[in-house]
């Protein structure tokens, strides 16, 4: 291994060792508590070798499900191991394992792995990432391509640990839609322990789609760093549904004049499931817009946490920033820790927050059963049409439609899906 | 068709309705006038079966059996409808779906096929032209973003579509404009049949204009005071409520 990569590796284990396992006694990890579920994931020795990126992976044991309907690109990895990327890519589209690039171009591997100390800082597992990444896929768009299919990345996990760093970058005026996708065999413990870096070239546009449907035995740590510059676009959807904890760290910098971010959020969490989003918007720049909202479900004994901060720096003057989180508790035994947190440092700004916790609505339900629906029949429908509130927004009807199948599925109500969306379809 | 004795009722452990009795046949079209507060709204709940609303007395039949034994919607599939004084939004909901649920609950409950969605289709767009609905609300969340006029279009349509036995219209007349209502009179009138039912629950006479009752109550501080034929509205419009108290005390 070359003297460079060695050296960024050295860094991340030094990081790591100082700032540690995140711990409840750190402001941001209050409420999520990982300590003794990540312990024996640590102990492993994950080997960090460069390889071919397509080692042969035992593969038969697990079955990569896929989206119905989703002509993609398709990038799939088994265990933080790139083992397939598309044979054909668009001229200015380039699709490369991380694993090959630690052998062909250490430099740019370096810059890609490197942690930051304050995302360190936040997280350590960051900085255990920079330290143990074995792969990850970089995928670059050249200026001005426009890519018509998305790229979908599937994440597919035997019980071990997987540290997996991957690398976006948009060249000016590109666009691209990715959906990185997490899923593992039901019961299968293990842990995942990812960093994506996303560039936005200026005037590029990015429909970015997180959905984490990992084993409810399994925990899922993720962080996603997002720099965008001068009018670029970012529209994220982060749909988590799995994992017993989980968390993720979305960090979207607007650096340059007119960018503009929408994050979208779902959670739904059950039984004795844990999800934390913490999402961190930076405006650093003049007229640069955010707008986010987060749902979440939470039925069973299962906890949330969604913390939004957004930050107005030193000379982002005309700033206009919504944020809503809004939340339904399905169980009285289910709880959520919901908190924005606005730091403001100039005064030609519109921002605008709020937090919502409730029930499903009794006036509303009554209406329902008025018209010959059963209490279960409108609960699922209430409860659906909660969720499908962010889901729309979403552009790509065969993606949308996976997710709300799964929201529904989830939902603790015996409906089908199929008989319910073919009354979305038929009036639309 | 429903015949109400001695019924009582609470809210909030607040008596409202301190002893109702009415009797409404098969195809008659009933009037229930009265000042705000008089309970007239808490009637049309205790109908429809909402939770909060206490039946502490009396009873409720309806086409022989006791109403107060059903849930809100088995009422629905037996044939009660209530269309609401204030329709809620539901973002999300769509119109067409609520509706193709509803009616299909009821057939099942009838043991009818459920309407495919061909069949679903042909049927509300039939139906929207009654109150002149743009079927593309059909689409749209239920009663979201639509104007005062529009829910209460809504309303009738959603009572066409579900037809049923007896239908209760709460102050459906409130909040619409002239043409408005004359739209939603004109869809009241397309649905009175000698199979169907009505109570018209209102505040104000200028719907009875256009949807003729054939017998007009009125109800104040919890009890029906007086009845009469469709000239009584006349009377209480011209007159006010008071002079049926002083009669009714004295």
């Amino acid at each position: 291994m070359s003297t460079l990569i060695q050296e960024v590796r050295q860094r991340g284990e030094r990081l790591f060792e100082r700032h540690g396992i995140p711990h409840t006694r750190l402001e941001h990890w209050k409420y999520t508590d990982i300590r003794r579920a990540i312990e024996p994931w640590l102990a492993e020795k994950a080997d960090v070798s460069p390889g071919s990126g397509y080692e042969a992976l035992p593969t038969d044991d697990v079955a990569f499900q896929g989206i119905d309907g989703l002509d993609a690109y398709r990038i799939r990895v088994l265990d933080g191991r790139v083992i397939e990327i598309p044979e054909a890519l668009p001229e200015g589209v380039i699709v490369q394992p991380l694993a090959r690039l630690l052998a062909d171009d250490e430099a740019r591997a370096a810059r890609i792995l490197n942690a930051d100390e304050q995302a360190s800082l936040f997280n350590g597992l960051v900085a255990l990432n920079t330290a143990r990444a074995q792969d990850g896929v970089v995928i670059t768009v050249e200026a001005g391509i426009e890519l018509a299919r998305p790229i979908l990345i599937q994440h597919m996990g035997h019980a071990q640990a997987a540290h997996i760093c991957h690398a976006l970058e948009l060249g000016a005026q590109a666009h691209a839609m990715v959906i990185e996708h997490y899923e593992t065999p039901e019961q299968t413990a293990g842990f995942t322990n990812v960093v994506s870096r996303v560039q936005l070239g200026s005037g590029s546009s990015l429909v970015h789609v997180r959905l984490q449907q990992e084993s409810s035995a399994r925990m899922h740590i993720g962080r996603l760093d997002v720099c965008q510059q001068r009018d670029s676009l970012l529209k994220s959807h982060v749909i988590t549904l799995g994992a017993q904890t989980s968390r993720l760290d979305l960090v979207v910098n607007l650096n340059e004049a007119g960018a503009s971010c929408e994050l979208n959020g779902l959670y739904l969490t059950a039984g004795r499931q844990h999800a934390d989003h913490h999402t961190v918007i930076e405006h650093r720049a003049p007229y640069c817009r955010s707008r986010e909202e987060y749902r979440g479900i939470l039925d069973g004994r299962s906890r949330a946490v969604f913390n939004g901060r957004v930050v107005v720096h030193e000379g982002a003057v005309g700033t206009d920033s919504e944020q809503r989180n809004a939340n339904l508790l399905l169980s009285d035994r289910a709880e959520i820790d919901t908190k924005p947190e606005l730091e403001i440092y100039n005064d030609d700004v519109r921002c605008a927050h709020g937090a919502t916790v409730g029930q499903l609505d009794e006036a509303q339900l009554f209406y329902m059963k008025a018209r010959g629906l059963d209490d279960s029949q409108a609960r699922e429908l209430l409860t659906f049409a909660f969720a499908d509130e962010v889901l729309v927004r979403l552009d790509v009807s065969a993606v949308r439609r996976h997710i709300e199948r799964l929201s529904f599925d989830k939902l603790p109500y015996a409906g089908d899906f199929d008989a319910m969306s073919l009354g979305l379809e038929e009036s639309a | 068709m429903l015949e109400i004795k001695n019924l009582h009722a609470e809210v909030d452990g607040r008596e409202i309705l301190k002893g109702i009795d009415l009797r409404i046949g098969t195809g008659e079209v009933h009037a229930i006038m009265g000042p705000n507060g008089s309970g007239k709204s808490t009637l049309s709940n205790v109908l429809a079966g909402r939770e909060g609303y206490e039946v502490t007395a009396g009873t409720i039949m309806y086409k022989g059996r006791n109403l107060l034994d059903l849930s809100p919607e088995e009422r629905v599939w037996e044939g009660v409808f209530l269309a609401f004084q204030y329709p809620v939004e539901i973002p999300g909901v769509n119109n067409a779906y609520l509706l193709r649920a509803g009616v299909n609950a009821k057939r099942r409950h009838l043991g009818l096929p459920e309407l495919d969605a061909m069949d679903f289709m042909q049927l509300v767009r039939e139906k929207a032209q009654l109150v002149e609905l743009d079927p593309s609300f059909l689409s749209r969340g239920v009663n979201e973003g639509f104007s005062g006029g529009e829910k209460k279009r809504n309303e009738i349509f959603q009572m066409a579509v579900l037809e049923p036995s007896l239908a209760i219209l709460d102050e459906t007349d409130s909040g619409l404009d002239i043409d408005a209502l004359k739209i939603v009179a004109k869809g009241v009138n397309k649905l009175r049949s000698p199979e169907r039912s009505m109570i018209m629950v209102t505040h104000y006479q200028r719907l009875l204009d256009y949807v003729r009752p054939d017998v007009v109550h009125v109800l104040a501080d919890g009890r029906i005071l007086k009845s009469g034929g469709p000239e009584l509205a006349q009377e209480l419009d011209r007159r006010g409520y008071d002079w049926v108290r002083e009669e009714a005390a004295a």
